[in-house]
């Protein structure tokens, strides 16, 4: 008996000799993968490129100059433009077409009346040379910026480096009424904390005085990349972002490439990640118990009717992204060569993407939110710089690989995230969808009005909600 | 005794039930359904007391020389912007192609003369729903004994016009002339769609296919015609078919070269599955499959990158069509495209586009002209509008 007592004995204590290491070497080894799978942050391959005419020279490295830079004018491109504005064919509108044909014929000859006649050009080009510019070229393409910096800074304060992105059809120029509150917050009566930035705009390659790419996929992720190179040639190793519109895609990017040099991130727009089964259904469950699925009751009253603020109001105002993502060159042809054409497509988004509600307008409620010098300046950008073509390739570039933009969602976005929710947005994204890529949301913020161009049109509030971020960010 | 009777209810009772079902099946004969006629006041303010002039009036496309030296200063202070390297069309009409095509119309294109080509068929005017409607019509130059020749509406689209039938007509008005059989001569009218060429432009809103179609029904009658043929292709189509709809009785014969399908239901899905595997089962012909399949690759990855002009012309008309109305460039730019990919897909990886390959830059450059000297392109484009605006598959007329 003892005998067969001590195979069986043996057995056990061998099982238990073998088993125990094992299990603890499987435990560890799991509580291991997780730690680090935990601590390690996917991010985007950041690669390189080369967008200059013909083939890249080998030989030399690039030229890394920062090289000054000031807008300038003549006599012939003012008369070429007027001799445009003149010679402008008009269509009459249907009876009662308001905005909802597009832009209202009848009120475009009261702008082009006021832009033939009282805007001064020359005297615009003084108001954007008002803050230094400069050209440095990257990847075989000019970068155009603007680089402001605090006049004044209060003795032991840190200057927050600030870069902000502009979109389509917007540019540096936006930002023009923002930066004086970032850069002097206490002569404009704001004093968060007594925060005070460094303002770097540069121009999306193709927009505005930014060369444009002369090789083919040129998209958000190159951007990206040539504006972290941008920041680092300005000395800067760690940085935040803002940005809306394709500002907010590059800059979420340049979060995602290089997240420790990205302090924090702040975006006015978020783009919506594909549609799933889940989010069908909390969508559905949302117009009814909004709480159920993680809906503010703010979320809910911007976000419904879900069928007519998401799909038809998309329907409605996508024309323009579906042409262009297809078929840029034909249709920025025709706008490069009519001033008039140009200033239609572009401010009719300056008005339906201010407020929906400028739809049934005669003036698409134009001047009620902006100065006609301020949105023909920036129609000027796109004039003298003949950019309107290039700008819209953006498009392809950026929807034709990928139509969703969500192959860069799966990576998520791990650096403090704020949000400034505006009421007149085109979509509305509650936070708890914006959390399913913003993994690190410090702020999210209603903000009581403005639409898309939140810099242009309401600066202030903007600037409140950045600093607010940002002090919220330091203090982490 | 009660057996008889019984017999006799019930053989009443089925007489009766048979009876009924007689007169139901007599009286319940379904009625073809047409589409109402759409009666519309489409000029300026409100309809005049008095009747509408119901003349038909001789008309000429004209030229002048202010107006060929206003083109030409357009043309040469265009401005153009570099294509991407080794684009061809794939980013749209590659701009420097356009150049070429523009050097052309600069100093080769001779409009006066292709007005007198436009001339060589007599054209008209006349006012229906208080707007004038130009048309073509062209009459057989000789009939064989005892024959009449067949009315025959042909209904033209966009970015096309009325001249797209000048090669067409003389087949069919004296197909013996042309080595075809002359079984059947044609009387062809060729009208521009209100809003295109030289057809005036709406004034109101709502002006869709049904109210062409009345409109191009009111004309047939005015000039006539109690029975005709129609044709068509792109809006044609549409106009076309919705006039079969309106009046079945005076139209004999419908004929497309495009039709699109509204309805989209579970057939249609399967059809589309399975149709590859199973051809027959779907009623589809060898030739089908081949043009059909594979369905991402050339039904829907082609209608999302060629429907991008739809989206935005059934958006936002009066913002698109307001530069190409005071940029010539730019609205040959936007025309050519179409004549380069609707005519052949694979043209898009040709630097030229393939334009020239079916086409001569005169043809093609009149039918531009059309829509230049007219001004017409923002009407045009508002056609979208007023059909897509409510939805694919929602108007009546599509039921």
């Amino acid at each position: 008996q003892a005998i067969l007592c001590l195979p069986r004995s043996f057995e056990y204590s061998q099982k238990n000799a073998v088993l125990v290491p094992v299990a603890a070497l499987g435990v560890g080894g799991m509580l291991l993968y997780w730690l680090r799978s935990g601590r390690k942050i996917k991010t985007i391959d950041m690669g390189d490129g080369w967008w200059g005419s013909g083939e890249r020279s080998l030989k030399g490295k690039e030229d890394a100059s920062i090289r000054p830079f000031k807008i300038e004018t003549s006599d012939k491109e003012i008369e070429d433009l007027h001799r445009r504005l003149d010679q402008f064919r008009f269509t009459p509108h249907v009876e009662g077409a308001a905005f909802h044909y597009g832009f209202n014929s009848s009120y475009l000859r009261k702008v082009v009346a006021y832009w033939r006649n009282q805007f001064d050009w020359r005297k615009q080009v003084e108001v954007l040379n008002k803050y230094p510019h400069f050209h440095t070229t990257i990847e075989g393409i000019d970068i155009h910026f603007i680089h402001v910096k605090p006049p004044y800074v209060p003795h032991g304060r840190a200057v927050q480096p600030l870069l902000m992105v502009h979109g389509w059809p917007g540019s540096f120029y936006e930002f023009y009424k923002i930066i004086p509150l970032l850069t002097e917050p206490a002569k404009h009566g704001l004093n968060e904390g007594d925060m005070v930035f460094e303002v770097i705009c540069p121009s999306i390659p193709g927009y505005g005085f930014s060369e444009a790419p002369h090789q083919k996929e040129f998209d958000s992720i190159a951007t990206a990349r040539i504006f972290h190179k941008l920041m680092n040639r300005l000395g800067f190793k760690k940085y935040y972002l803002q940005g809306g519109d394709w500002g907010s895609r590059i800059t979420t990017n340049m979060a995602q490439m290089l997240p420790q040099s990205v302090k924090g991130l702040h975006l006015n727009l978020v783009f919506i990640a594909r549609q799933s089964l889940g989010r069908l259904i909390c969508t559905m469950l949302g117009a009814y118990v909004p709480w159920l699925v993680g809906f503010s009751r703010e979320d809910a009253r911007r976000f419904y009717p879900f069928i007519q603020k998401n799909v038809y109001d998309v329907l409605r105002e996508s024309g323009y992204l579906h042409i262009q993502a297809t078929k840029p060159d034909t249709a920025g042809c025709g706008l490069n060569d009519s001033p008039v054409g140009l200033a239609a497509y572009i401010l009719e988004k300056f008005s339906t993407w201010t407020d929906k509600s400028f739809l049934h307008r005669d003036d698409g409620g134009l001047e009620s939110k902006y100065s006609l010098d301020e949105l023909l300046t920036n129609v000027m950008i796109y004039w003298v710089t003949s950019s309107i073509v290039s700008s819209m390739r953006y498009y392809k570039e950026n929807f034709s690989k990928d139509p969703h933009l969500n192959a860069h969602n799966r990576v998520g976005v791990y650096v403090p995230t704020g949000i400034a929710a505006f009421p007149q947005e085109i979509v509305h994204v509650p936070r708890v969808w914006a959390k399913d890529v913003y993994k690190n949301i410090v702020t999210y913020s209603y903000m009581p009005r403005g639409g898309h161009f939140a810099a242009f049109e309401e600066p202030k509030l903007l600037a409140q909600d950045i600093m607010q971020f940002v002090q919220k960010v330091e203090q982490l | 005794e009660f057996c008889s009777s019984l017999a006799g209810i019930m053989l009443l009772e089925v007489f009766l039930v048979l009876g009924t079902l007689l007169i139901y099946f007599l009286f319940s004969k379904k009625e073809e359904e047409t589409l109402p006629f759409k009666d519309g006041w489409w000029g300026r303010g409100q309809k005049p007391v008095t009747k509408e002039d119901s003349s038909i009036r001789p008309f000429k496309v004209e030229t002048t020389e202010e107006e060929l030296s206003d083109l030409f200063r357009r043309l040469d202070q265009a401005r153009f912007t570099e294509p991407l390297e080794s684009s061809c069309f794939h980013y749209g009409i590659n701009l420097e192609h356009l150049r070429k095509v523009v050097s052309y119309w600069k100093n080769q294109f001779n409009w006066k003369k292709q007005v007198e080509v436009l001339n060589k068929y007599p054209q008209f005017k006349t006012k229906i729903q208080g707007i004038d409607i130009h048309f073509v019509h062209v009459k057989p130059p000789r009939l064989p004994e005892g024959q009449a020749a067949k009315p025959l509406l042909m209904v033209h689209g966009w970015p096309g016009s009325f001249y797209e039938f000048y090669k067409i007509i003389p087949l069919l008005t004296d197909p013996a002339s042309h080595g075809l059989s002359d079984e059947h001569i044609f009387e062809v009218i060729c009208p521009s769609i209100p809003g295109y060429g030289f057809s005036e432009a709406p004034h109101k809103k709502d002006f869709n296919s049904v109210s062409a179609a009345s409109v191009f029904y009111e004309l047939m009658l005015r000039l006539g015609f109690n029975e005709f043929y129609t044709q068509g292709g792109d809006w044609g189509w549409l106009i076309c078919t919705n006039l079969a709809q309106i009046a079945p009785n005076h139209v004999k014969g419908l004929h497309l070269n495009m039709v699109s399908v509204s309805k989209l239901g579970l057939t249609h899905l399967l059809s589309v599955l399975l149709g590859r595997y199973f051809p027959g089962l779907f009623g589809f012909q060898d030739e089908d499959v081949r043009r059909m399949f594979p369905f991402l690759k050339k039904g829907l990855y082609r209608i999302l990158s060629e429907s991008g002009y739809a989206h935005i012309q059934a958006t936002k008309p009066d913002t698109v069509g307001c530069g190409l109305n005071d940029s010539p460039v730019g609205l040959a730019a936007y025309i050519l495209e179409k004549f380069s990919s609707w005519t052949d897909m694979e043209f898009q990886n040709l630097e030229d586009g393939g334009l020239e390959r079916k086409f001569s830059l005169d043809d093609l450059l009149t039918n531009i002209m059309i829509y230049w000297v007219s001004g017409c392109i923002v009407s045009s484009m508002r056609f979208y509008k007023e059909n897509l605006q409510k939805g694919i598959g929602t108007q009546k007329h599509e039921k």
